[in-house]
């Protein structure tokens, strides 16, 4: 706390011309821009926990051995609190006055869309993990080369929405009603899934609603009366639990959704039939099977000082955090250097990382990664398909 | 209290010769955009005395007015700015009209400007052929200004922006002041103090409030401009409700009692943050404790409460 | 779709029987202390965390758990009005932004306990009734029900017990009351902490039906805010009348027109009846 308000004094003391005592030794410096608190806050706050978690365990290992020095990792992490004129002034503050390199985040698309424009022409300068769908049209073009977007796009060739509208095509269904959240990414969900059923030769039916919504009667009512084979419900838990409930008393009960947890599907496993989910990750079962999971998630619970691991939440930590700093670290290594952004990208986008997912990037910097799709059944058995890049 | 005026507005103005530092600087040119906004709601509220929680809506409709104009006419900046001078005009005329005509006092006031806030916002969300939603829209034009002899000035870059919302922000100051300081400035003013004695003695409140609505929200008009335009995007969050309680906040930490006190709550509402970087949960926290502890223990706010000090000094 | 019109009045009437408690909690308040208390909404959301913890957590019956719910929230409503509200009392602007900041107080203490995290409480009651095509979840019947019931106490205590009649006419005339005796500084306190109360109720009653963030008071109390104006600021059973209105008014809106513009149809009905009956359906002082 107060030594925040010391560094914007003594920053500002400096910027005046002001002569203040020289720092400590070098670090490597990362940023991260993400919403904490506020609406969108559960976006925001896995990625923050997973990327304190991991600087943590790097620098207790001494920090990262580059060209035989050993760097700690300095990270900064502010709350955006989801609005984008905050992100725009802390980034500027991480880009110009404590001169970071590498930024995390952000997740939200308005925030990218506040930083966007300050952003382009960092070429060079910077490496930005930014999660946000409406970052991903920006990759690759001119001005944006330090853009790289860690999650991968849904339709994309080797993306979960292309395998999940196949799985739906192979099903039989012939009617999907989407229920979205009238918000930047529900519109986006929709313009780009709206495509992909149209060529498996699915009929559509979409509903917009508030974010803020809890009672769906209506709109579901009318949805039940054109018979859809799945409901499409989108995309936060607050929403979900609601929709599945009040879907489920009137006869809907079929449901595939692209965004979203379990935690829905089990809470009213006695009146679903099938319920598909995109999971990056269904931790409590991989808890069990894969040694880097149970790992992480006890270094959680120690390091956070929790009871309960938030198994909901883990699967955000994909986005851009635990993995992706290890990644960086990884790649400055082999990089031989901290500051040569250029070279650092390089690294990055020629390696395949096996962490908690196994990570990757192409050549413009879309993040092609494995997952999961979990279906659950009524009476609440869950079954996941694991599905590795490159392996389609 | 004139001479410490002139040494402050010395101070503001050369602090970009003072620093390079593109945070400050960015956090000063916000504070000066929404300084005007600020100000405008208090010409409305703390001047005459109406609790509009319409502001926020002024503030994006201006903003999405004076971009579309731009994008579809191919006009100016200031063309589109008087483009969408005139809707909040027009919109708010109505508006205010209504409320108005029908009498509505107080808290009915404040909840019916909040619904048609909302109804507005709502309507911006889901007009996707015109505004794109809540996806927004990205745009790079800016402003520019003829300057005598420097020829046409595209406002780029933080000194630039610095420069410009400086000067709008004591524009608009100056202009709001010198209504109030007229025969205006008093019928608002004693329809603060009391609305219904005033009529008695002969003063169309209704005029008087409508005009008071109108010229407030075309101020808030003038921010959305200047605000979209710094950010190079436009989207509905601009309209929600807690952007006018922020609003509110920033009069009442400033001060409602002067024209220009607002703009110090507006420094201290964006620069305060950045400031004391807590936790974002014990951020909200202390948010709503200087609320609470400005109402109760701080009414004049912060410009007020130097004032008295000075007065009993 | 006569179906589709006789289920959204049904559910209209439950739903805005949740808005119309929070409505009789404001016009309650605000016809005793002069101050309309946006607070209420957070004291919704703390009985509806609370209810949930209890019931999670402690494994409290859902019944006990409300009790004592609304017993924890009138006290919490207690301590904010001898803090708080004392000070501003009929000065509605100050008492409006006082109440603003501890929403965003009481929001803060909500995260830093329980994270932003959606929560799910199992229904008190699950299954529905089918009748004629038209299906009605049995938990939002007993809601329903639960809450016209104590609207109805409500309005019977305020017009057959000593202390409602002098909560009434304190009402009605803040001096004359005080001069015949009646102890108006607790009477105030008092009518916050039942406010308060009310709310705790709806906040129970929220929770065991829907899913919990802590941003959901605010929603709730925008709703309570259009019922008691839409009822007019003073009418008991109006106010739940007022509720129930805004909550048809949505749900009919939303049959016919999409659900995105939801809350305008409240929005836009209360506008209507303010512009032709400023004091309300049911008000006038």
């Amino acid at each position: 706390m107060r030594k925040s308000l010391l560094n914007f004094l003594a920053s500002a003391a400096l910027s005046f011309g002001l002569a203040g005592p020289v720092v400590a030794q070098e670090a490597i410096k990362i940023g991260q821009i993400e919403a904490q608190t506020g609406p969108s806050s559960y976006l925001g706050f896995m990625a923050t926990q997973g990327a304190k978690l991991a600087v943590h365990q790097i620098n207790q290992a001494g920090g990262v051995e580059v060209g035989g020095k050993k760097y700690p990792i300095d990270l900064d992490s502010p709350d955006t609190q989801g609005s984008p004129q905050q992100g725009l002034i802390q980034l500027k503050k991480m880009l110009e006055q404590d001169h970071r390199k590498y930024i995390l985040g952000p997740t939200l698309s308005n925030v990218f869309n506040g930083v966007r424009e300050y952003t382009r022409g960092y070429d060079g300068k910077l490496l930005m993990f930014a999660p946000a769908t409406a970052a991903h049209p920006e990759l690759g073009k001119p001005g944006y080369g330090f853009l790289l977007r860690p999650v991968v796009f849904d339709t994309a060739p080797e993306g979960f929405g292309t395998y999940m509208v196949e799985m739906l095509r192979s099903k039989g269904a012939k009617k999907v009603a989407i229920l979205m959240q009238n918000d930047a990414f529900g519109r986006f969900v929709v313009d780009i899934y709206k495509d992909s059923f149209a060529k498996a030769g699915i009929e559509i039916q979409t509903h917009w609603f508030e974010a803020s919504t809890k009672d769906y009667s209506a709109v579901l009512a009318r949805i039940a009366a054109w018979k859809p084979d799945y409901l499409f419900p989108g995309y936060t838990d607050a929403a979900l639990y609601d929709i599945v409930q009040q879907a489920t008393q009137l006869g809907l009960t079929k449901f595939w959704l692209v965004r979203g947890s379990l935690g829905p599907a089990i809470r009213n496993k006695a009146s679903i039939d099938e319920y598909i989910a995109y999971m990056p990750k269904y931790f409590e079962e991989a808890e069990k099977t894969d040694p880097k999971v149970a790992k992480f998630i006890k270094d959680y619970k120690d390091f956070f000082k929790v009871k309960d691991f938030p198994y909901d939440l883990a699967p955000l930590l994909q986005m851009a955090s635990y993995d992706h700093v290890f990644m960086l670290a990884e790649a400055m290594k082999r990089a031989g250097s901290i500051n040569d952004v250029a070279a650092v990208k390089k690294e990055l986008l020629s390696m395949t990382y096996d962490g908690l997912w196994v990570q990757k990037f192409d050549s413009v910097g879309g993040g092609i990664h494995s997952y999961e799709i979990a279906e659950v059944r009524r009476g609440g058995a869950i079954k996941t398909t694991l599905v590795k890049p490159g392996s389609k | 209290m004139r001479v410490l005026l002139l040494v402050l507005c010395g101070a503001v103005a050369l602090v970009p010769a003072l620093t390079a530092n593109n945070v400050v600087l960015s956090v000063l040119t916000f504070t000066f955009i929404l300084g005007i906004l600020a100000v405008s709601f208090n010409l409305i509220y703390g001047i005459t005395g109406q609790l509009t929680l319409f502001h926020a809506a002024a503030f994006g409709v201006g903003a999405y007015a004076t971009h579309l104009s731009m994008a579809h006419w191919s006009i100016s900046f200031w063309l589109g700015t008087a483009f969408a001078l005139g809707c909040v005009a027009v919109v708010s005329l109505l508006l205010g009209i209504v409320c108005f005509r029908f009498r509505l006092k107080e808290f009915y006031f404040a909840v019916v400007t909040l619904a048609f806030a909302e109804m507005i916002r709502l309507g911006v969300m889901n007009w996707h052929s015109l505004t794109n939603g809540s996806l927004g829209i990205n745009f790079s034009l800016k402003p520019s200004v003829w300057l005598p002899g420097a020829g046409a000035l595209v406002i780029e870059g933080p000194v630039r922006w610095y420069y410009f919302s400086l000067a709008c922000v004591v524009v608009v100051v100056l202009a709001y002041q010198l209504v109030v300081n007229s025969w205006i400035g008093n019928a608002f003013k004693a329809i603060r103090l009391n609305e219904d004695v005033a009529a008695s003695l002969g003063l169309n409140a209704f005029r008087y409030k409508l005009l008071s609505f109108v010229l407030g929200s075309m101020g808030a008009s003038f921010a959305g401009g200047l605000y979209s335009h710094y950010m190079g995007f436009v989207d509905p969050h601009l309209l929600d409700i807690n952007q006018s309680l922020a609003i509110l906040s920033m009069a009442l930490i400033g001060g409602t009692g002067s024209v220009a006190a607002p703009v110090v709550g507006a420094l201290v509402v964006t620069a305060l943050p950045h400031l004391i970087d807590l936790n974002a949960e014990w951020r909200l926290l202390i948010y709503g404790l200087i609320l609470i502890f400005t109402i109760l223990l701080m009414p004049q706010g912060i410009v007020g409460s130097l004032r008295r000090l000075r007065k009993h000094a | 779709m006569m179906q589709l019109i006789a289920g959204q009045l049904i559910n209209g009437i439950i739903v805005g029987s949740l808005y119309g408690i929070i409505a009789l909690a404001v016009s309650l308040t605000s016809g005793i202390t002069g101050v309309v208390n946006f607070a209420l909404g957070a004291f919704m959301l703390v009985g509806a965390y609370l209810t949930w913890h209890l019931n999670e957590t402690y494994s409290v019956a859902f019944p006990f758990a409300v009790i004592l719910v609304m017993g924890v929230v009138a006290l919490i409503g207690l301590v904010a009005d001898v803090l708080l509200f004392r000070h501003t009392r009929n000065n509605l602007i100050n008492g409006l932004i006082v109440s603003i900041g501890l929403v965003s107080v009481i929001v803060a203490l909500v995260h830093m306990t329980w994270t932003s995290t959606p929560q799910n409480m199992q229904p008190f009651v699950t299954g529905v009734f089918t009748v004629g095509g038209v299906v009605v979840p049995k938990m939002k019947l007993l809601m329903g029900v639960v809450l016209i019931l104590i609207v109805s106490m409500t309005y019977l205590g305020l017009t057959r017990t000593w202390m409602g009649r002098a909560a009434y006419a304190y009402a009605q005339n803040p001096e004359a009351a005080a001069l015949m005796g009646v102890a108006t500084g607790r009477l105030q306190v008092g009518v916050a902490a039942f406010g308060a109360a009310l709310c705790g109720l709806a906040g129970s009653m929220y929770a065991t039906l829907y899913s919990l963030t802590p941003d959901i008071g605010a929603l709730y109390m925008l709703k309570g805010v259009e019922g008691a104006l839409l009822a007019g600021i003073g009418s008991v059973i109006g106010a739940l009348f007022g509720g129930m209105l805004i909550g048809v008014a949505e749900g009919l809106g939303s049959v016919f027109l999409p659900l995105a513009f939801n809350d305008a149809y409240g929005l836009l009905m209360l506008v209507l009846v303010l512009l032709f009956r400023p004091a309300g359906l049911f008000g006038g002082r």
